[in-house]
Parts: C-alpha cells; structure tokens; sequence
C-alpha cells in the first residue's frame, strides 16, 4: 500500500510521492570488452562502476577472451554498485541486463549473472536492446527533445531516429563499424589499447599535419568503411617504411575522412527530419575532434549539438538500467525463457512505448 | 578435470571438481556419464549435479537454459531438474564439438554457483 503525502500550498494541491514509487533499476552490460554495473532510481546516477578488458598493442579482443575477463570481475563489480550507491540487494526494483545485440559469449556470461540475481532476489527481469541504451542515457544526461541521433562506436555505427514508437534507423554502416576501421589503424600501428586505441589515435591525430588522401565512401544515406580500411592498412605500410608520412598523419588523415563522412549522413537524415538537435553517442562520441565537426556543421544550420562524456559514452552499465526503467514504467518485463541473449538485435525491432 | 572415452563402452566417472575461486574452495561430486550409441553413431554425454536445495537447483535451471549453442548443427544440449539436482543431456556428433559444449557449460555453471554464493540465499517467494 502505498502511502501518499498531500501538502496544501495555497490554491494548488501537490502531491508527494514517496521514494519507494520510484523504482531502483540495476543494469548489467559486457557486449563487448566493457563490463559495467550500474544503478539509477528516477534518472538519478547512483554509482556506475566499470572495468575494461585491455589486450596488448597490435591485438584486438576475442570473444572467448573477454567473456573469461568479464567472469573474472563480474561479481566483484557487481557488489561495488551496490556498495557505491549505498544499497542492499532488497532496495532493487528490477534487473536489465543487455540482450544484444554484441558478441556471444561477454553477452552469456552477463545475463546469466543477471538471471541469477534477479531470480535470487525475486525481481522481474529486463532484456534491453544495447543501441537503445545509449540513446536512452543521451537523452537523460542531455536532456535533448528529439534529436537525429549518431550512434558510433567500435561496434555500430548507425544515424537513428525516432517515429511513432520505433527508434528507426536512417543511415548506418554497410559493413564494419566506424570505431572497429579506427581500432583496426592502431593494431597496424601498433598503438597501445589503454585506455582504448580510439582515444590514442585522437591524441596522436591532433599532432598530424600531412593529409593523405583516403577513399571517401558515402553511399546515399548509409556508410562504407571497409574499402577505407584496407586502403589505409596498404598505405600504412608503404608509407610509414618510405618515410612519406608519420602515424600522426595517418591518425590524422583517418579521422578527418571518417568524421567527415559521418557528419554528411547526419545533416542528410537530419534535413529528412526537419531536426534541430543532433545527439552523438556510442564509444566514438567521446572524440572530441568528431564532435567539432558536427558542431561546424550544426552552427551552418542553426541545431544544437548534445554530447556525454566518457562516462556515459563508453559502454556502461547505468545506460542499460536507464532504458531498462523506461521499460519497465510501460510495462515490459522480459521472462527467464526469453532470456535468451542474440549477436544481432536491431534498434528498430524494439517498440519504443515510453515514448509518444 | 573430466574425461570421457567414446570407445562404445559405458563408462562412469564420479569426478570432484573444484568450482568456486573465492577464499572457500567447493568441490562438487558430479556423476558423469559418456556413451556412444551404436545405430546412430552419435555421442552422448550425462551430468548431474546436486544443489543445496530444490530453489537453487531450479534457478541455475532457469539462467542456463534460455541461450541457444553457439553451433547450431551437430549438438544438442538438455537442461532439466529434478528435486535438488540439475541433470544436463548432451548429444554430439563428435568428440570435440561435446567437449566445448561441456566445457562451455561448465564454465557457466560455475559462475552461477559463485553468484548464488556471493549473493544468495534466495529470498522466500
């Protein structure tokens, strides 16, 4: 029974509800080298702990290897949320727990911890797409109305937006993401992975100053960057052993065709939309020279431009929590037999039935 | 470790087998079993393992069966309880797509008894 407090000011009647109608939400992600717990009670971050599965200079992760770092430290991470946000087991509403879409074997590992501690403390479970998740937590942290949103990282890449009740999906990448072309140049250049190559390509790129010409490859609304990959890794060698060029210039020379790409798919969905904002998220949101040059062109029309930090860009568990509450407030709840977690999971499969 | 033969025999192995990291280390007697069925060929592959109570046996039932394998041909896998104990069935056309399932699994189970270690009981329904 829920016990509701009345305060009479003047002619208005408001009502104050107390702290249990509101729902604490616990969020599990690991889709890819990122193993984050987080919880959020009414848009409120209560702790967001994370830990990153960091392979050696020249080497990317492989799905056995990282679900092996994520069993290592789940458990671990799992009890610092809770100890971070000050909260016993009891205190949680509902556990989300990413069901895809990202690699097989991290996405078993975690829901099956979630599975476990949502049947241990009697609590309905929740399978969130992990695409949704980002732009469910730019939506909060930024509080952006109805953005074009670019979502980038290591694993997507993909201009979305929304429409009667389905994040529908403009533009994306036709064959590898945007931040695995990047993270791909720093295994060639055998650049270190800590904290992610991405950010060490940004700093090395802001040294660059030859451009070397790539292949630019738009194709009407979506993107291609595997031909670019495979110019880049052939010109890598020949150049950097000729000496015609420094890794910082082909840091630099990657970043400025990529972005420029990805800000010519945008502004296409975006005159599409009639949209005035413009919300980036995903791993490679963070680059700040990417968000300088959305910026650029957001100035020429007039849009605002909505960005997060690292904290939240980066994979982590609070994004999974959030869209897990929006979830869960219209009514969806996800049984333990259709638990079942999946590689590919479309950000248009999901009914997006928080929003109007 | 487990091992198993596919020598046509029924072969029985009861195996301890250690399954927590943590400060308190768990041995677990699971009765495993292997046989090759002869007018099909293949593999088979039996493990029961016993929970502390009827509740824990059945949560590990249901966060280890909903995921499909990851090998869609040539393995079959089923989970099932019975009292206190999760019994799982393999068939397999060969020796080595059942060991990684078995492994795979075992790798799985273990990380359900830590997390019923570190974060049960289960609270009353």
């Amino acid at each position: 029974m829920l016990a509701v407090v009345m305060v009479l000011q003047q002619a208005s009647v408001r009502l104050i509800l107390p702290a249990e109608t509101m729902p604490v939400v616990i969020g599990f992600e690991g889709s890819a080298n990122k193993i984050g717990v987080g919880i959020i009670r009414d848009g409120e971050v209560l702790s967001n702990p994370r830990r990153t599965y960091i392979t050696p200079p020249g080497q990317g992760f492989l799905p056995g290897e990282t679900a092996k770092h994520h069993r290592g430290v789940i458990l671990t991470v799992l009890q610092e949320a809770l100890d971070e946000a000050g909260l016993k087991a009891a205190d949680i509403d509902c556990v989300a727990y990413t069901k895809g879409p990202g690699m097989g074997a991290p996405l078993v590992t975690v829901a099956i911890v979630a599975r476990t501690v949502a049947q241990l403390w009697g609590k309905p479970l929740l399978g969130v797409n992990h695409c949704i998740g980002h732009i469910e937590m730019g939506r909060l942290i930024t509080n952006a109305q109805n953005p074009t949103v670019l979502y980038v990282s290591g694993g997507n890449t993909q201009v979305i937006a929304y429409s009667e009740r389905r994040y529908r999906i403009f533009g994306e990448t036709i064959d590898i993401a945007v931040g695995n072309c990047l993270d791909r140049l720093a295994r060639v250049i055998k650049i270190s992975n800590d904290p992610s190559p991405g950010y060490n390509i940004e700093q090395m790129a802001k040294k660059g100053n030859k451009y070397i010409e790539l292949p630019y490859t738009v194709k009407g609304m979506d993107v291609s960057f595997s031909g670019i990959l495979s110019y880049i890794e052939d010109a890598a060698h020949k150049l950097l052993s000729t000496g015609q060029c420094t890794p910082e210039d082909l840091c630099f020379s990657l970043q400025e065709t990529l972005f420029a790409m990805l800000v010519e798919i945008t502004e296409r969905a975006m005159a599409h939309c009639g949209s005035q904002e413009v919300l980036i998220v995903g791993g490679v949101g963070c680059n700040l020279r990417l968000q300088e040059m959305m910026g650029v062109m957001c100035k020429e029309r007039g849009a605002r431009l909505f960005a997060t930090d690292e904290r939240f860009c980066i994979d982590n568990g609070v994004m999974i929590a959030q869209a897990g509450w929006e979830m869960f407030r219209s009514g969806h709840v996800t049984e333990l037999s259709d638990s079942w977690i999946t590689q590919r999971y479309r950000t248009d499969e999901v009914e997006v039935t928080w929003r109007d | 470790m487990l091992f198993f033969e596919n020598k046509g025999t029924f072969n029985q192995h009861m195996t301890k087998m250690p399954l927590s990291n943590r400060s308190s280390t768990k041995y677990v007697n699971m009765a495993a079993c292997v046989s090759e069925n002869d007018s099909d060929k293949k593999l088979e592959f039996f493990l029961k393992v016993p929970f502390p109570s009827e509740r824990e046996a059945a949560i590990a039932l249901q966060s280890l069966s909903p995921d499909p394998e990851p090998r869609k041909g040539g393995i079959t896998k089923n989970l099932d309880v019975t009292g206190h104990t999760l019994s799982v069935r393999w068939t397999a056309d060969e020796a080595r797509i059942l060991r990684v399932s078995v492994s795979s699994f075992l790798d799985h189970l273990s990380l359900v008894m830590e997390t019923l270690d570190a974060f049960g009981p289960p609270v009353s329904q």
